[in-house]
């Protein structure tokens, strides 16, 4: 017939060019491939090419088993069925090439057996694509079809298995082999209900009889699939059911009364089923539980932030660190590597594989073929539309698969055996059979749609939005990797003493108990060269978190202060990491610090020495202390609480002297970047300070200065200010009344046998010519004498 | 360094990506015009009937529209009165690349070439219709037919 003839010549004329996608496929997956095997120099910034060697190239065996499948499935298609849709398998083979190569930078185990599985479905396409009978036999053998897919599905019951050796059971094994009966149960069910519908006249009123027998065998395999607690396979089987059925029938109520089944199965699972209330309260508040149940979900959301806009590159982000990610998270793996451009990319292209798939649909000769190639574009749209919705926190997580992206041999036949289907029947070029109601393939079609436009946005807003809230969080893993590949800042004392120190491992000090033995010997280390110091400077660990002053002033340690926006900008753009880190000096002095450690030693106590007029801290020191570098679970359970830091957050009872009376509502400012209690050492030092200083008690300081690649060092300035305590001459008449002959300082003791504690407040004289310095020792014991004897050492023989 | 020139190849990755897409809407645009443009050139074929009036005259009419009614009905394109002829009595229509006779149910029946017609039939050149008992001679003017149709 002439109309034949017109689509070929419009075939014809387009023909030639259609190359180019593959082509262009081919160019993207070898770039991607190419920057794979060169992302291991740019992780060790540099382009040595034993980075480059010493890592596996086997993707590439990935990247040329796609080319050879695909190049030879494109020459069967071009001979075997020339007016076929000229877009459904190019995006199809674009993204399983896309999920292959993306398995295998993450597992390349899992990449060679997907390999293995992309040939036998393109062996599978090539074979079905010269099988000229296969949708009659298909429409006439549904009952086998289905029955055989449910026998399996039950099957899975009594022999199921796992590949992982993990529940659920979900597979069948035979000889390494692992088969997924959901998978192919959902294609043979929408074949099932297409060729049963289309003979069947639905339009009339009583149409309940006529769909019965669907019914109860979509009702069985909706029971063996809840009886495995394969609830993303279950929820996708109702929606293609009620699609398929609305497709046939054309009435909205058919919608209706499975959306509100849906809803009420849901809702008895959430306060009945455990599984199905776990997978909802973590969807609606995901932020309750991070570390537990809300974990992956969370994860995949720091992933897709770390991926931002542009992406971190393939084999530069950490796609890894979320579970699962080479099947139920592979979109998030997509999201971090290749950033929101290549989600939005994806989803542009499922986009327009739905959209060839509805139009293949509304031309197809017959209504068993209408309905099967609708149901197979409404079961690819359904099925990626709940992982991706599931990945970005728009729908409760399932664990389905992406189709063709995904890891999963089942998953992939599946995906390849519905686009052969679509193939064959666009490949038809008869009229196309008469469509009494339209409403149905708009109403789809739109929601599909809506579902993508939806996922873009969403994923826009945890990429772009809300991705630097996420990537600060202390539970982003990628913070604590970042510091083993960029230089963490130093951490002085007052004279250029290296207190904390990032080195690489080869070069460091002290071994590590702790240190994994994966890690290469460049990746930098922190060294704790003065461990007494442990408590008040506190730690940066993988395990531990951060605590003390690397915590207060970590964003000037990470580089992600102080450095210049645009370095921050252009180091996250090729790195995925921050700068390298500025180093920070502080007001401590090591060597006195070191004199009042000794003589501490065991004894439970803390020590504050203050410059009385600057507010500097020249010494703080708490007792017992810890060694940060030998952080482990013994020291987080230790009775006597070594990693408190006891000069900032021992809430001691005061000393029983009138002068600090006042303390309780005093103003004094405490701020020192790390938090200060009422009542600790600390602040009872800033008043010991205003005793040195004729009344004023200046702001105190721990963090001096930054060093800056653009200014230098530059001034920390006191976060408080400072504040006149006592007017001058009480304070004198203080003063004079805590001074004694014998001493060169003034000195206030109190100790307490009930309260088993000692209090010492000592300071520099009246009329004192060098810098004024104010003092406080806490002992946990009745000890004067060795607090005395500290404050002797301190003030005892002045130097400055 | 490494990293500036893998950053090359990042934005080459997805400049890729987007040149394929931009590709597919292209195909899709060219095939969409191209297709808007083959229905823009297929018209329907000329069509004249001859039959006799009430008054016996014999009367030629030409026809462009897809779509002729031939009935009793005054409203009809072919207007036929006569007994034997019903109101809605039979239908001409293009489609299918094809010229089809289809009988509406009329109550003396329609032939085309003394054969009834009792499902849409397709008619070519210097065919016989009789409705009830009216004859009426097609002429169909196969030179003129549409463009596409040449090219086979």
């Amino acid at each position: 017939m002439m109309n034949i003839k017109r689509k070929s010549i419009g075939n014809h004329i387009l023909h030639s060019k259609f190359n180019i996608l593959h082509w262009l496929s081919a160019l993207f997956l070898a770039l991607y491939s190419l920057i794979l095997s060169l992302s291991p120099a740019v992780q060790a910034r540099n382009w040595d090419m034993e980075y480059i060697y010493a890592n596996g190239h086997a993707h590439w065996l990935g990247f040329f088993a796609w080319l050879a499948l695909s190049t030879l499935a494109e020459k069967n298609l071009k001979k075997n069925l020339p007016d076929r849709d000229r877009y459904l398998f190019p995006i199809a083979s674009l993204l399983s090439g896309w999920g292959l190569l993306t398995i295998w930078r993450l597992t390349p185990t899992f990449g060679m057996r997907q390999t293995l599985w992309l040939t036998i479905s393109i062996t599978v396409l090539i074979i079905g694509i010269k099988w000229r009978n296969l949708l009659p036999s298909l429409r006439r053998y549904k009952y086998i079809l289905l029955v055989s897919g449910l026998i399996l599905t039950a099957l899975t019951l009594i022999f199921g298995t796992n590949p992982l050796g993990i529940e659920p059971h979900l597979w069948l094994g035979f000889g390494g082999v692992y088969l997924q009966p959901s998978e192919p149960l959902k294609l043979l069910l929408v074949i099932y209900l297409s060729a049963y519908l289309a003979t069947t006249s639905l339009q009339r009123q009583k149409a309940f009889p006529l769909i019965f027998p669907t019914l109860f065998l979509t009702g069985i395999a909706l029971l063996l699939l809840l009886a495995q607690r394969d609830l993303g396979a279950a929820s996708i089987l109702i929606m293609l059911y009620a699609s398929v059925l609305y497709l046939a029938i054309g009435r909205k109520r058919v919608l209706l009364i499975n959306a509100a089944s849906l809803i009420l199965v849901a809702l008895l699972g959430y306060f009945f089923i455990n599984i199905i209330h776990t997978r909802l309260s973590i969807w609606i508040s995901p932020w309750d539980d991070p570390s537990g149940s809300g974990y992956q979900i969370i994860q995949s959301l720091m992933a897709i932030a770390n991926g931002g806009l542009w992406g971190r590159g393939i084999g530069i982000g950490s796609p890894t660190l979320v579970p699962v990610a080479h099947s139920d998270f592979i979109f998030t793996s997509l999201a971090e590597e290749t950033g929101l451009v290549g989600t939005l990319g994806l989803l542009a292209l499922l986009g327009i594989f739905l959209t060839r798939g509805m139009v293949t649909a509304l031309r197809a000769p017959s209504r068993f073929t209408r309905l099967l190639s609708a149901g197979l574009t409404i079961y690819i749209g359904v099925q990626s539309l709940l992982i991706i919705g599931g990945n970005l926190r728009l729908l409760p997580l399932t664990g389905v698969t992406l189709p063709f992206i995904s890891y999963g041999g089942s998953s992939l036949l599946t995906s390849y055996i519905a686009l052969l289907l679509l193939l064959k029947i666009s490949n038809e070029m008869e009229e196309p059979a008469l469509l009494p109601k339209p409403q149905p393939y708009h109403f789809l079609y739109a929601l599909l749609i809506l579902g993508l436009f939806s996922s873009a946005l969403l994923n826009g807003w945890w990429a772009i939005v809300r991705g630097p809230d996420l990537l600060t969080r202390t539970d982003n893993p990628r913070r604590a990797l970042a510091d083993l590949y960029v230089k963490r800042g130093t951490i002085f004392d007052r004279n250029n003493t290296p207190i904390n120190i990032s080195t690489p491992r080869s070069e460091s000090l002290s071994p590590y108990p702790l240190e994994d033995e994966r890690l290469d010997d460049d990746v930098f280390l922190r060294q704790y060269l003065y461990p007494n110091l442990s408590p008040i400077i506190g730690y940066t660990n993988p395990t531990y978190g951060q605590a003390g002053i690397e915590l207060a002033l970590d964003d000037y340690l990470r580089g992600l202060a102080g450095n210049p926006a645009s370095l921050i900008w252009w180091h996250h753009l090729l790195y995925g990491q921050p700068p390298p880190g500025l180093d920070v000096r502080l007001s401590l002095d090591a060597r006195l610090q070191e004199d009042v450690d000794q003589r501490l030693g065991e004894h439970r106590g803390a020590v504050v020495l203050v410059n009385a007029q600057s507010g500097e801290i020249l010494v703080m020191a708490s007792h017992p202390t810890f060694d940060a570098s030998l952080l482990d679970e013994s020291i987080l359970k230790d009775d006597d609480s070594p990693l408190l830091n006891r000069a900032t957050q021992g809430a001691y009872p005061l000393p029983q002297v009138n002068i600090l009376e006042g303390l309780k509502s005093s103003k004094i400012s405490t701020d020192l970047r790390i938090p200060v209690a009422k009542g600790s050492p600390a602040e009872v030092a800033m008043l010991a300070s205003a005793l040195s200083n004729g009344g004023i008690a200046p702001a105190p300081r721990l963090a001096l200065a930054v060093n800056t690649p653009q200014s230098g060092w530059v001034i920390l300035p006191a976060l408080g200010e400072t504040t006149e305590l006592f007017p001058p001459a009480k304070s004198d008449f203080l003063v004079e009344s805590f001074s004694t002959e014998e001493r060169a300082y003034w000195q206030l003791v109190d100790a307490s046998e009930e309260e088993n504690t000692t209090w010492l407040l000592a300071g520099t004289p009246l009329n004192w010519q060098g810098t004024p310095l104010a003092l406080v020792i806490l002992l946990e014991e009745n000890n004067v004498e060795l607090a005395e004897e500290i404050a002797e050492i301190l003030l005892g023989n002045p130097t400055e | 360094m490494s990293a500036p020139f893998l950053l090359i190849l990042r934005f080459g990755m997805t400049l890729s990506l987007y040149a394929f897409i931009g590709w597919a809407f292209l195909f899709l645009w060219r095939s969409f015009k191209l297709e808007s443009e083959l229905l823009a050139t297929r018209k329907t074929p000329p069509l004249s009937l001859s039959y006799l009036n009430h008054k016996g005259q014999k009367k030629t009419k030409h026809f462009r529209n897809p779509e002729i009614t031939l009935g009793r009905d005054p409203h009809s394109d072919i207007y036929l009165e006569n007994e034997t002829v019903s109101a809605h009595h039979a239908r001409l229509a293009y489609h299918h690349g094809q010229w089809w006779l289809d009988d509406l149910g009329s109550t003396n029946g329609t032939t085309l070439n003394d054969d009834d017609v009792e499902t849409p039939t397709i008619i070519i050149n210097n065919d016989q219709i009789h409705c009830g008992k009216v004859p009426i001679k097609v002429y169909l003017a196969m030179a003129d037919l549409s463009p596409t149709t040449q090219r086979i």
